[in-house]
């Protein structure tokens, strides 16, 4: 198991280096004028030429990445052309609430997937099945930017129970971190609910078929201890998988969650600065999204690997 | 293995407990009452050194810094670091006086040679406001509460840049320090400093009263301005008081805003939309030297529909670009052009382009949605113009402003209060003149109006802008009405030639 682990996070080094040396051979493009862009059109030829010296942009493609290696692995990575800021701490300060749905809504989907799916599972065709059914479809028919929509006018405008906008730090208060994240945990978690429920469900049905289950029954073992010992187990390996892709997808649903909710997360800061032509703060948020990527695809296999041994290839 | 099923049903029961007590317990974390002002802004300033300042990021900065001179809300000019400012005769030196009571934080004193220091790094900075100061030659130090500007020419809206970007006062001692300390830890006299703790750079500045400040306060101990990037977190934010004050643009979001309890709400004409014509010369589109074909394409749009269509009639149609607030404006030119597409295609068929001509156009999703140009393509595709979109993204405008690759494009443009600053914008060569475009008559009206004490210049102003209608240089739409929204603790003054309201226009509600 180490080495298999050892071996993945060698993988995902490699990954990092290749993808940010492609990144930054597509950022290179001639035609993004750095220092046009932060002089603006008032500024002569000259100070422009200046101002691209300054960013070492006159360098070739090549030495421009050695440098940024160079930086990159002693944790530098620079400040920002536009705003100023080292690029580090602005990325630091907004890490958390991106962090905070991403894991939030993987907690609720897992929990509630397991349970609502386990359940329609075993009681095939019981009322909760048929309510599960509904919402699931309901979940994946609706698109993301209404349900969030809706749930914002409902939780936050109407009955006023939680804030429709921003967000608090865990650090500054944990009631109001609670608050704050509630409303874009649940908008994000209806889609991705829906969607695990029915790959539990499907699975739970799939392993009860099997002969072994049988066998279990006829030796007389409790359903409960039947179901949550050997089906769940078995049932789990899909569905973990699924969730693994869902929460890389999830990033794309957090750029509009965090708009709509005004949230100060990764999302809206890769849109304003990815169309500026930032680069020092779009590589570091390049690395940071291949990081979290790698890692839980690292996670999800060792889980995988935990819950049944025969998945762990050597 | 009963182990696990208990664990998991622990962890629901508490993620649902947590969020019925979050619930329960779910209060906002912005400020209400009158200690905090919460003002939200579509504006991302490029950072908070006065270098890179410009007119709609102007709140961001007057809570840090102070400018020379103070703008009122009706645009008058009132004493702030300067005191008294006087013209010699010729309109060529501009004498300040200045306060002399007034220190940075680090104790350095603001005096005359900061003002120098600050004006000369303006300039060089080549900021995109660093074009207001062209006109100023040299910044003379008389002693250390007098400066003198002396301008190589007249400038009639040299008083309006001191009350904007270009007034804007640092502390000298940062502008050597090295990386910029400014554009992150701004350090002026201005009533507030920026709270860095509170502060995320790109989503929340938290600003808090500066522990002594030579002037008269603001009425809030605390001000946070917060960036959103669409209007329906705003707008949410207006309705839960979670925001205190904000400038809505969009017609719909003011149409769902409007009767939202204790919401108030004020009413400004500020940006026009138009199709500005860069290329009167004709140097990628020959067609557009031909003033006939300009008076054309504006006869050709249906500026009601599209009103009432676009913008739920929220604005009033113009076909002049001074805004209304300046001496130049006359209300019958706001509808010279009728919408009449015969006497476009006979203007297009006297100019020698009766077959019509192809008009490539660049255009920003943000500033021209699907219906504006479907619009605009019928509408001049009926007198045979055809237009060709280009779909560009803002950080490729340089195409338009360097290259020159464009003969013209849709644009949101403020009308300022301050005549001159229209004319610096639009007519003479610049950044939105970049083909350098002039005329005999232009040529001829322009010195009269600089050399003319401001409130003199009036009849020279109005003949020129009745010019620039009648020879359509531009093809203005209408000026859109933005609406002030509150959530009822706020009163908001407009500013007169401003999108948003100075940091100053704010106080709590009675």
């Amino acid at each position: 198991m180490l080495s298999f682990i050892a071996r993945r996070i060698a993988a995902g080094a490699v990954l990092l280096f290749v993808i940010s040396f492609l990144s930054h051979l597509l950022l290179s493009v001639p035609d993004l004028d750095v220092g046009r862009q932060l002089l603006g059109s008032g500024a002569t030829q000259d100070l422009v030429d200046a101002k691209n010296a300054e960013l070492g942009l006159d360098r070739s493609v090549l030495v421009q990445y050695l440098d940024w290696v160079a930086h990159a692995v002693r944790g530098d990575f620079g400040t920002s052309w536009f705003t100023g800021e080292n690029v580090v701490q602005a990325i630091g300060t907004r890490l958390p609430v991106t962090i905070s749905l991403l894991v939030g809504v993987t907690l609720v989907t897992a929990v509630l997937s397991l349970l609502l799916g386990v359940w329609a599972g075993v009681r095939r065709g019981g009322p909760v099945d048929r309510l599960v059914q509904v919402l699931a479809v309901a979940g994946y028919a609706l698109p993301g930017f209404l349900v969030t929509l809706i749930i914002v006018v409902v939780f936050a405008v109407r009955l006023g129970w939680f804030p429709a906008i921003g967000y608090t730090g865990f650090t500054e208060s944990p009631s109001g971190w609670l608050s704050t994240v509630t409303l874009p945990i649940l908008s994000l978690s209806v889609g991705s609910v829906a969607g695990l429920t029915q790959q539990v469900r499907a699975a739970v049905i799939d392993v009860l078929r099997q002969d072994y289950v049988r066998t279990l029954r006829a030796r007389g073992l409790p359903p409960s201890r039947i179901v949550f010992r050997h089906v769940v187990r078995n049932a789990a390996a899909p569905a973990l998988t699924v969730l693994g892709v869902q929460f890389v997808g999830l990033l794309g649903g957090a750029v509009l969650v965090e708009q709509i909710f005004g949230l100060p997360g990764l999302g809206g800061m890769t849109v304003a600065y990815t169309t500026r032509g930032d680069i020092p703060v779009i590589m570091a948020l390049v690395m940071v999204t291949v990081l979290v990527v790698v890692t839980i695809n690292l996670v999800v296999d060792v889980l995988i690997g935990w819950l049944n041994p025969k998945a762990r290839v050597a | 293995m009963k182990k696990t099923a208990r664990a998991a049903a622990t962890v629901a029961a508490c993620v649902t407990a947590a969020t019925v007590l979050a619930g329960c317990s779910g209060s906002g974390s912005a400020g209400s009452g009158s200690t905090t002002l919460s003002i939200a802004t579509l504006t991302l300033p490029q950072s908070l050194d006065p270098a890179d300042a410009n007119g709609s990021a102007l709140p961001f900065f007057q809570a840090v810094y102070d400018t020379l001179l103070k703008r009122e809300p009706d645009g008058t000019y009132a004493p702030m670091l300067a005191t008294a400012w006087k013209y010699n005769d010729d309109r060529t030196e501009l004498a300040l006086t200045l306060r002399g009571d007034v220190k940075f934080d680090d104790g350095t004193p603001f005096d005359a040679a900061a003002v120098k220091a600050n004006m000369e790094r303006f300039v060089k900075k080549t900021g995109a406001q660093a074009k207001t100061l062209k006109d100023v030659e040299s910044i003379e130090v008389v002693d250390a509460a007098h400066v003198t500007l002396k301008l190589g020419r007249p400038n009639p809206a040299m008083l309006f840049y001191l009350s904007d970007a270009a007034g804007l006062m640092a502390n000298p001692a940062a502008f050597a320090k090295s990386g910029d300390p400014l554009k992150t830890r701004p350090d002026g006299t201005g009533p507030y400093e920026l709270d860095t703790g509170k502060t995320a750079i790109g989503t929340r500045w938290a600003f808090r009263r500066a522990t002594s400040y030579w002037g008269r306060g603001l009425p809030y101990e605390n001000v946070t301005i917060n960036y959103f990037d669409n209007e329906t977190a705003l707008v949410n934010g207006i309705k839960t008081g979670q925001v205190n004050a904000a400038v809505l643009q969009d017609a719909d979001q003011q149409a769902g805003v409007e009767n939202a309890p204790k919401v108030t709400t004020v009413k400004q004409e500020f940006d026009f939309q138009g199709l500005l014509l860069f290329d009167r010369g004709g140097v990628v589109t020959p067609a557009l030297r031909d003033t006939r074909v300009r008076q054309a394409i504006n006869h050709a749009i249906d500026r009601r529909t599209m009103l009432d269509k676009l913008r739920q009639g929220r604005g009033q149609i113009t076909n002049q670009i001074f805004g209304t607030d300046t001496a130049a404006y006359k209300k019958e030119l706001d509808a010279y052009y009728a919408h009449d597409p015969a006497k476009a295609r006979e203007l297009l068929k006297q100019a020698g382009f009766g077959g019509g001509f192809t008009l490539r156009l660049p255009r920003i999703t943000a500033i021209v949605p699907d219906a504006l140009a479907s619009s605009l393509q019928t509408d001049l595709g009926k007198v045979g113009i055809k237009v060709t979109w280009q779909t560009i993204d803002p950080g490729s405008i340089r195409q338009v402003f360097g290259q020159r690759a464009y003969s013209a494009m849709v644009m949101n443009l403020g009308q300022s209060a301050t005549d001159w600053v229209t004319v610096g914008d639009y007519v003479t060569p610049g950044v939105f003149n970049m083909f350098g475009y002039s005329d005999a008559t232009v040529k001829e009206l322009l010195p009269k109006i600089q050399r003319a004490p401001v409130e003199e210049a009036g009849p020279h102003l109005q003949a020129l802008n009745e010019h620039l209608v009648k020879d359509a240089w531009f093809v203005p739409f209408y000026r859109m009405t933005y609406l002030h929204v509150s959530d009822g603790s706020v009163k908001i003054t407009p500013q007169s030639g401003m999108a948003v309201p100075s940091l100053y226009n704010y106080a709590p509600a009675k």
